[in-house]
């Protein structure tokens, strides 16, 4: 047992709170708030991988003491294995995303804090919050405890949106709680009937009262659990039917606050779906759905990126079709496709936090995302550009970048498991991403400067354009040596079959 | 006669329906929240009941009880553990939203959800 685990989640928590107790003291917030920031991604490098049981409460068959002398009737049966409190788990995988995590915040908090004159406590708090939120939804192996920290996160992204001075903010930020107050009594409904058919809210310890015969898989509860958990996840991730809704969030949000979301998004998209998977797995029909589902999130993300004006809003879409990508990889269920769809995931944070930030570079000079409004941006700042250019053909999968060896794998997995249509349709939707770049880098970069356009600030702030060339070289990094995450995601791969 | 953990189980499932049915069909933006408020309640009424056991004794262990008999009476305490977090998320998640509700009347003096929660391609097609 490793009982610094709780850091991760204690850390961001007190932080946030501290920040929002300094609202209204600018220098000390943004003093505060880097300082804190960059506790993020240190923190888990330095917690030893394991178990934490709260409380100190571990199942018998790991606690020698309590387990000797124990009658047969409970070392044979289900409540040798049980887990009495809840427990958090943190491996390699989780080390990555939580990596990973701290330093996309702490760039969004970098940026955030130099393109605003004034520091908000309240703003900062809604980004710290929201990383312990998600962090907790990662670590946690019990789904009442992911419950809790998925609302906070969606309380804390609700926040976000109404922190923004974007127009109709407010009409957004309560669509989206309508659905979320809808969907999230569905998932928690979900976890009432596993409770009842288990006894349980620990996810391994349902694993093993299906395993063991206490529960039939073919019982009906248990398919009206699934498919309830299924929505909530669809909800939580924006997936069909609820794409457009996670799209116009983004668009209502500041670019580097647009950053942070989808972060929040893909890790609730990736912890709820390793959970499906490994409650649900023996479902075949969930594992169409899930795969069919994926497929009209990468259809219908990125062939509605296409048309869109609104620069935020085409790449929410386009946000929207990198996750049916990991949605792929999971409903496959392979080692190999796990493993990518691993590897996508953390290739689209970082690679949608970079565009979302390179939009705020646009958004900082000329005050408007509408591409109809803008033009000859190539000449303003070319540095830019470039890198904007770059990350675009990274985002569609050119090499030596990283989307191109998770996209590559993921291809390569979809072969291998007799599945080579879905393998067409990511090459086909790769190329028709690699379009909507090139549209876009020509509206906005090389097309003439429109008349009515104006130039509100000079010069871009020079920590957005470090953040964005840091976070490139990172995106450079894995594609050059894929191996640095790929080895810990197929050993978790592994674990999980 | 009926059983009050079915008649539990029966007022959380109408619950749910008459929320889904309100939320989804209702134009009225209050009678929405409402309809909201009694799917949590439903989904919350429905975790209490599975904790539910006849002649069940609360789970606290007092002194002078008989272990035995306290082992074989309680109830389950988890669910109730669960919905009392859940009430918790739900009053705050309410509070939220009707803040939004009171600022997005100010703005545009109607409670109409079809008109304050319409898309951007919907608001530029009616402009």
């Amino acid at each position: 047992m490793d009982s610094f685990i709780p850091l991760l989640v204690i850390v961001p928590i007190f932080c946030a709170i501290l920040l929002n107790l300094c609202h209204g003291k600018d220098k000390l917030v943004k003093l505060l708030a880097l300082i804190f920031g960059i506790t993020l991604p240190i923190t888990p490098i330095f917690v030893n991988y394991g178990n934490h049981f709260f409380g100190g409460y571990s199942p018998l068959f790991l606690n020698s003491s309590w387990a000797t002398n124990l009658p047969s009737t409970i070392t044979n049966s289900i409540l040798f294995n049980f887990h009495p409190a809840i427990t958090y788990v943190f491996g390699g995988m989780q080390q990555i995303f939580i990596f990973i995590l701290g330093i996309l915040t702490f760039f969004v908090i970098f940026t955030s804090l130099n393109e605003s004159k004034r520091a908000s406590g309240v703003y900062t708090f809604l980004i710290f919050m929201g990383t312990a939120a998600v962090t907790a939804v990662f670590l946690t192996d019990d789904i009442f405890h992911l419950y809790i920290f998925f609302e906070i996160s969606v309380m804390t992204q609700v926040g976000i949106i109404l922190c923004s001075n974007i127009q109709r903010k407010h009409e957004t930020a309560l669509k989206y709680m309508f659905l979320s107050n809808i969907a999230a009594p569905m998932l928690l409904l979900g976890i009432g009937l596993l409770l009842g058919l288990t006894g349980n809210v620990n996810i391994s310890d349902i694993i093993i009262a299906i395993k063991t015969g206490v529960v039939t898989p073919d019982n009906p509860v248990l398919l009206m659990a699934a498919a309830l958990i299924l929505f909530g996840w669809l909800y939580g991730s924006g997936l069909p039917p609820f794409h457009s809704i996670k799209s116009a969030m983004y668009s209502k949000a500041t670019p580097h606050a647009a950053a942070i979301l989808q972060v929040f998004t893909v890790f609730i998209f990736v912890s709820l779906g390793i959970v499906i998977i490994r409650i649900f797995a023996f479902i075949s029909l969930l594992r169409w759905i899930i795969m069919i589902i994926s497929a009209l999130a990468m259809i219908l993300g990125i062939s509605m990126a296409i048309t869109q004006h609104d620069f935020k809003r085409m790449i929410g879409y386009l946000a929207v079709g990198e996750l049916g990508y990991v949605g792929l990889g999971l409903a496959i269920g392979t080692i190999q496709s796990i493993t990518a769809c691993l590897f996508q995931a953390v290739n689209e944070i970082l690679l949608t936090g970079l565009l979302f930030i390179g939009v705020g570079t646009i958004l900082y000079k000329t005050g408007t995302t509408d591409t109809n409004k803008l033009g000859g941006m190539l000449t303003e700042n070319p540095f830019v550009a470039f890198i904007f250019l770059l990350t675009g053909f990274a985002m569609a999968g050119v090499p030596p970048f990283n989307a191109f060896q998770s996209k590559l794998l993921l291809i390569q997995s979809a072969l291998n498991a007799g599945f080579p249509e879905l393998g067409v349709l990511m090459i086909i939707l790769s190329i028709v991403t690699f379009m909507t770049f090139v549209k876009v880098f020509y509206t906005v970069y090389l097309k003439p400067q429109p008349e009515n356009m104006k130039i509100i600030n000079k010069k871009i702030p020079q920590v957005t354009v470090i953040s964005m060339v840091l976070l490139l070289i990172v995106c450079i990094m894995l594609g050059l040596f894929p191996n640095i995450v790929t080895n810990a995601f197929s050993q978790f791969a592994m674990g999980l079959l | 006669m009926i059983s009050v953990q079915l008649a539990s189980l029966l007022t959380s499932g109408m619950l749910i329906i008459i929320g889904l049915f309100a939320a989804l069909f209702l134009d009225n933006i209050f009678k929405k929240i409402i309809g909201i408020s009694f799917i949590t309640e439903g989904v919350n009424l429905f975790i209490v009941t599975l904790g539910y056991k006849s002649d069940g004794v609360v789970p606290i262990f007092l002194p002078g009880m008989v272990k035995d008999v306290f082992v074989q009476n309680s109830a389950y305490p988890l669910p109730a553990a669960m919905v009392l977090t859940s009430i918790v998320i739900g009053a705050s998640t309410l509070a939220v939203m009707l803040a939004l509700v009171i600022i997005l009347y100010q703005k545009h003096g109607t409670l109409s959800a079809s008109k304050l929660l319409m898309d951007d391609e919907e608001m530029e097609a009616g402009e």
